[in-house]
């Protein structure tokens, strides 16, 4: 009896000591499961601070704020000398404003339209304006156009740029309108009348563009023979400018802004041409504008 | 393929992987893999886009033709056909036959899904923060990517641990 009480008690001891050792593996095993639960959740979390972060930042700081008296700069890109645009030609432009076979042609005080629709955030818009101001201040005046940068949580942060916001122009041989949809931080700005925008929902989508760039920005009308969508040009060339080293580099042929504002300038002149019947002549007929008018596409 | 663990003894009769974790981490890659057959076909044929979308948040084209598709930034290899590779070998990785093959393969298939969560990181936050633009297809492949390595990750941790002697 004393026999089988001892076998008992080392059958127990050894029972006991598989449990316990089958409870710390069960420990360890648990230990191994949390740690990766909690691996996973560092990352939702890193992932939802980023978006945190994201949502509450959509104000910009600092940076340049539209603005009435931006007329030194507004003055420089207007009067870029006629032998730099004929010095640069159609400079570092790939494709101009491309053609439309019978678009729609809008006309405000009985002159072909010129529309303009962008977004004060937009870099691409940014880069645009330049070339667009440039452009139609050969067939008029501006008044009114601030100054302003894309948004500093963009591609291309804080490009430097001009605003049609409040902006006028006035002209003997065409019109213009401009809308920025957007500001800087993305809230509302300016809306499009009802058919400015049945213009925009028709050419700024297939089959006059890819789908992929439907109601894409900027997007330009020129008076139903032309349009583009899209910049010219990268934004980043105008990178950690100012907007006066931006005008001033528009009177330099050499430098590479020239080649690309002044080049886009050029094409745009042309395309604006064909709604004044190459008027004013010394304009249309002006070599950089030849030269521009080589880079306009055919309808596609 | 699910099977005891090797020779040692382990802790109960708890097989490894358990029945979930193969067919779930499978269905997974191929997802991820279809996600990044597309994206890459997208990077390819999509020219560079230099407009902003009307769309707002959403535009995929955007931001497969942005710089930050590339790694390099700006040059170098995009990073869809990087995503495309990952997610080939991830696909083989999952195959039934590879798991519990050998310790080497087990911890290699964590390793690398633990560098496509780090990958994920960034191109969660180039798109949140550099491009202000989300390409939901990408969103597809970070999502999956993630739960990924959460399938395969519980997995090992599941392994059953060999019992002291």
């Amino acid at each position: 009896m004393a026999q089988r009480t001892a076998k008992q008690r080392r059958a127990d001891n050894t029972r006991q000591a598989k449990l316990a050792q089958l409870k710390a593996a069960e420990r360890r095993r648990r230990a191994r499961i949390w740690s990766v639960f909690g691996v996973i959740g560092v990352i939702v979390v890193i992932v939802l601070i980023m978006v945190g972060v994201k949502l509450g930042t959509g104000s910009d700081n600092g940076g340049p704020v539209s603005n009435t008296a931006a007329g030194k700069v507004v003055k420089k890109v207007t009067s870029v000398p006629a032998s730099a645009y004929a010095t640069v030609g159609a400079g570092s432009l790939a494709k101009g404003p491309i053609a439309i076979n019978g678009g729609d042609a809008i006309t405000k005080d009985g002159k072909p339209e010129v529309l303009y629709v962008g977004a004060e955030y937009c870099p691409f818009c940014a880069a645009e304006r330049w070339a667009v101001v440039a452009a139609l201040s050969r067939f008029g005046t501006w008044s009114g156009v601030g100054t302003t940068a894309s948004s500093s949580h963009d591609y291309a942060p804080d490009t430097p740029t001009l605003s049609f916001h409040g902006a006028d122009y006035s002209s003997d041989y065409i019109s213009f309108a401009g809308y920025e949809t957007e500001d800087r931080d993305q809230q509302p700005l300016d809306t499009l009348p009802s058919d400015d925008q049945k213009i925009l929902q028709k050419y700024d989508a297939p089959p006059y563009v890819d789908q992929s760039s439907a109601g894409s920005i900027p997007f330009v009308y020129y008076g139903g023979k032309y349009f583009s969508n899209g910049a010219s040009f990268d934004p980043m060339l105008l990178k950690d400018m100012t907007h006066a080293q931006v005008a001033t580099a528009m009177h330099d042929p050499s430098s590479d802004v020239a080649k690309a504002v002044d080049g886009t300038a050029n094409s745009i002149t042309a395309a604006v041409c064909k709604l004044t019947d190459d008027k004013p002549a010394n304009v249309c007929t002006a070599p950089g504008v030849k030269a521009g008018a080589g880079k306009l596409q055919p309808a596609s | 393929m699910s099977r005891t663990t090797g020779a040692e003894p382990t802790a109960g009769t708890v097989t490894w992987p358990p029945r979930w974790v193969q067919p779930t981490a499978l269905v997974l890659a191929v997802l991820g893999l279809a996600d990044s057959v597309y994206l890459t076909f997208e990077h390819y044929t999509g020219s560079k886009t230099l407009a902003c979308s009307s769309g707002g948040l959403f535009n995929c084209h955007a931001v497969t033709t942005s710089d930050y598709a590339y790694l390099p930034v700006g040059s170098g290899v995009p990073v869809a056909l990087l995503g495309l590779l990952f997610f080939i070998g991830i696909t083989a990785l999952c195959l039934p036959q590879l798991w519990d093959r050998s310790r080497g393969i087990d911890l290699l298939r964590l390793l690398a899904l633990g560098v496509g969560v780090l990958m994920v990181l960034w191109l969660v936050y180039v798109e949140l923060f550099k491009l202000s633009q989300i390409c939901p297809y990408c969103t597809g492949v970070h999502v999956i990517t993630v739960v990924l390595f959460g399938v395969v990750a519980v997995a090992e941790a599941l392994r059953p641990l060999p019992v002291e002697r």
